[in-house]
């Protein structure tokens, strides 16, 4: 269950990050241009989210297993974001509905 | 053609001989300053990969290649030699 | 060529790529099957199809399994011929016993390692080997292959090439090829972080293939890394052989050191010896690691100088809650069961070392951690695929039009080495299910299939991509993804037709080595369906094309 939440936030974050990005954010945002602050408050969620995840799986499994679990939940999330970003963006939005443009 | 071949066989075969000789010596210097054996052993391996992936990418960018073969021919002679004389020592 | 390092490395990451390339997507492909080779080898061996067991009572049970085993194997028997000078011995003496379990293993591996005399080097032996099963200590016939463990297992790190092991020396230089790869890759992946997620699906087919190529070679980077590197860190011996050659006399004297150090004893006494109770030594150890805070099962166990008064019992634990493969070593004397020593804690460098070469190769319980490592195979594998398809949709124009061959021979070395690996593997498996039972040599059978089967899915290859020097697509990327399909959906219909176990059984019955293998091989097929439907069209658009024109 913990890896599930764990596995969940990496993918949120990297969404974040993602969005973070201009090229991602006029995805979903087409119209309304990316502000300096709204991308760094992004970025700092998405790497908060991140740290979290690494927390979760650092309390599941012992240090050597843990860190290999999280860098890879990072690839596969990473990919499926990819996937997502490419053929249903829009389910991405409810991820920054709290951001302003 | 000709170039591109001696630069392959730079970065393999030289790179090659090179690490033998870092691999080498390190181990014979580390043991000879007391360090068990295996130990020295595993830290060499563990660092030889490393080594050979960078003069591995070294010899396709360097510029000149005549460098590339001295510095890895002549380097891993020269230390394969060192650990030779570190080992005949004992 | 060589202008600046940016064209150096374009240079490097695309032959050095493209040619060690049709090598590292079969090692890859392979490996990554590995997650999964005991569970590979519970669909291809029905009769082990129950739960995993701990190393069963050693003075009952193993104990005449070994007694018994009193003569290496024929086939290594036979490799022993080159170590020998003159004729091979009558008698091996043996000189040690082990067996190897981990939590995924329902039947034991046992082995007894034999002396070699004649031999050149002294130090080679040559080993017998059984599997039983450790319920009964009844053992299993050789000619029941396991198809994962012994074949696609060992098939990833040595392409089955053992003489002189040369395929250990292709498989070690396709993996520096690949360190070199990822290096260069990222030298010329100008937009990397600005292209992290980025896969345009909608763009040409050239765009596509390199935005994929990039994607799933830049998410899974450590992934890919890694495995190179401790593929290379765990046979070093074998590329580095400097113990055997010219730091040999170091070793000698390291080794003599060690023993009176450790108390083990490096050489046999030549004084014959009881053993004692093995079993007593395993409480002991287990009560040993539980006080350590460590409580754990037996992973590894090793009677060294068997029958010597020289003799000692190794017990290793099973490192199945951690990354290191076995761990916390404890050595007794044989003929008394005196403790002679516990390992003490590792140094930092063999720490790193056994962190390394664990995360390779896989021995810990995380099922979550093994699907990753498949997602990261899989990953490694559509990169390099990729990475062919996108070095013949670039050249292909131009090499029709200069009347040069090279497209057309690398679409044909990617058909192979993709869909003809799939073939290969699925037709080993459909022929696992199809020989009979009582087959003589049914292992040797099973291995032909399988090589047959790629060189049939190679040739065909070759005689279907002639249409690539025309600038078009080939049709055997189609023809071999529709043979993909129907032995991927034939395979776990041959298994519920011969074991009975088919989805609903073993779904319900939670057995997920037998239930996994069939949803993946269904998967497999489904995906390969729909992957040949989608490549009809450029056949239809050439038919319409040619029908145009006539």
């Amino acid at each position: 269950m913990m890896l599930l939440l764990a596995f969940l936030l990496s993918f949120a974050g990297l969404a974040l990050l993602a969005l973070s990005m201009e090229r991602h954010w006029r995805q979903l945002r087409a119209t309304q241009p990316l502000p300096n602050s709204t991308a760094r408050l992004l970025r700092i969620v998405g790497s908060a989210a991140l740290a979290i995840s690494l927390t979760l799986c650092l309390a599941v499994d012992h240090a050597s297993m843990a860190s290999l679990v999280w860098v890879m939940t990072l690839a596969v999330s990473a990919f499926v974001l990819a996937m997502l970003l490419a053929w249903r963006p829009g389910w991405l939005a409810p991820l920054i509905s709290w951001a302003r443009s | 053609m000709v170039v591109t071949l001696s630069r392959i066989a730079a970065a393999v075969l030289g790179g090659y001989i090179f690490v033998w000789g870092v691999v080498a010596l390190s181990i014979a210097s580390l043991a000879a300053g007391g360090m068990d054996y295996d130990q020295a052993w595993t830290l060499a391996m563990l660092l030889a990969f490393l080594v050979y992936l960078l003069v591995f990418i070294w010899a396709f960018a360097a510029r000149r290649l005549a460098i590339v073969w001295v510095v890895l021919l002549g380097g891993g002679a020269a230390m394969t030699l060192g650990a030779q004389l570190l080992v005949g020592g004992r | 060529m060589y202008q600046t390092f940016r064209q150096s490395m374009t240079w490097l990451h695309t032959w050095f790529g493209l040619v060690l390339g049709f090598v590292l997507i079969v090692v890859f492909f392979f490996g990554a099957l590995s997650v999964f080779d005991r569970e590979i080898d519970r669909w291809a061996q029905p009769a082990t199809r129950f739960a995993p067991q701990p190393m069963p009572s050693f003075d009952h049970l193993l104990r005449p399994v070994f007694e018994r085993i009193t003569e290496p194997d024929p086939d290594a028997i036979e490799l022993a011929r080159s170590l020998v000078d003159g004729p091979l011995p009558e008698k091996y003496p043996v000189m040690d016993w082990s067996a190897y379990t981990t939590h995924r293993d329902p039947v034991l591996d046992v082995y007894v390692s034999f002396d070699l005399p004649n031999a050149r080097n002294p130090d080679d032996h040559v080993h017998g080997h059984q599997t039983i099963d450790p319920r009964s200590g009844t053992q299993l016939p050789a000619s029941d292959l396991k198809i994962g463990s012994e074949f696609f297992y060992p098939l990833h790190y040595s392409l089955h090439l053992e003489w002189m092991e040369l395929g250990y020396w292709i498989v070690g230089f396709a993996a520096l090829s690949m360190l070199a790869a990822l290096v260069s890759g990222v030298v010329i992946h100008r937009k990397i972080f600005r292209e992290l997620f980025t896969f345009r699906p909608q763009k040409q087919r050239q765009r596509v293939n390199l935005d994929l190529h990039n994607l799933t070679g830049v998410v899974a980077l450590p992934f890919h890394f890694f495995f190179a590197f401790t593929g290379l860190v765990i046979f070093a011996g074998i590329y580095f052989p400097v113990s055997e050659t010219q730091l040999h006399p170091l070793v000698e004297a390291h080794e003599q050191a060690a023993a009176a150090a450790t108390g083990l004893p490096h050489d046999p006494a030549g004084i014959a010896a009881p053993l004692a109770s093995v079993d007593a030594m395993v409480g002991d150890a287990q009560r040993r690691w539980a006080a350590r805070g460590m409580g754990g099962d037996v992973g590894f166990l090793f009677v060294n100088h068997v029958g010597d008064a020289n003799g000692y019992v190794s017990i290793y634990r099973a490192g199945t809650d951690r990354i290191a493969l076995t761990g916390q070593g404890i050595h007794y004397k044989a003929s008394t069961g005196a403790l002679i020593r516990e390992d003490p804690p590792e140094t930092a460098i063999a720490s790193v070392n056994e962190f390394l070469t664990g995360l390779h190769l896989q021995h810990f319980r995380h099922w979550l951690l093994r699907f990753l490592y498949l997602f990261g195979g899989l990953a490694g594998c559509v990169c390099i695929a990729t990475g062919f398809l996108f070095f013949v949709e670039k050249r292909k124009q131009q090499h029709a039009r200069d009347g040069v061959a090279g497209a057309r021979i690398v679409d044909a070395l990617a058909v192979a080495t993709i869909t003809g690996t799939l073939i290969a593997a699925l037709s080993m498996l459909v022929a696992n299910r199809l020989l009979p039972e009582n087959l003589v040599d049914r292992d040797e059978w099973q291995k032909n299939v399988f090589w047959l089967t790629w060189l049939a899915s190679g040739i065909h290859a070759f005689w279907r991509t002639t249409v690539v020097q025309d600038g078009e697509s080939a049709p055997a990327w189609r023809e071999q993804t529709l043979v993909v399909a129907v032995l991927a959906v034939a395979a776990p219909i041959l298994n519920w037709l011969t074991t009975g176990d088919h989805l609903l059984v073993t779904l319900q019955a939670r057995y997920w080595p037998v239930a996994g293998i069939d949803l993946f091989l269904l998967a497999t097929g489904v995906l390969a369906g729909l992957v040949a439907h989608r490549l009809r069209r450029p056949a239809l658009a050439h038919t319409r094309l040619a029908a145009m024109k006539s």
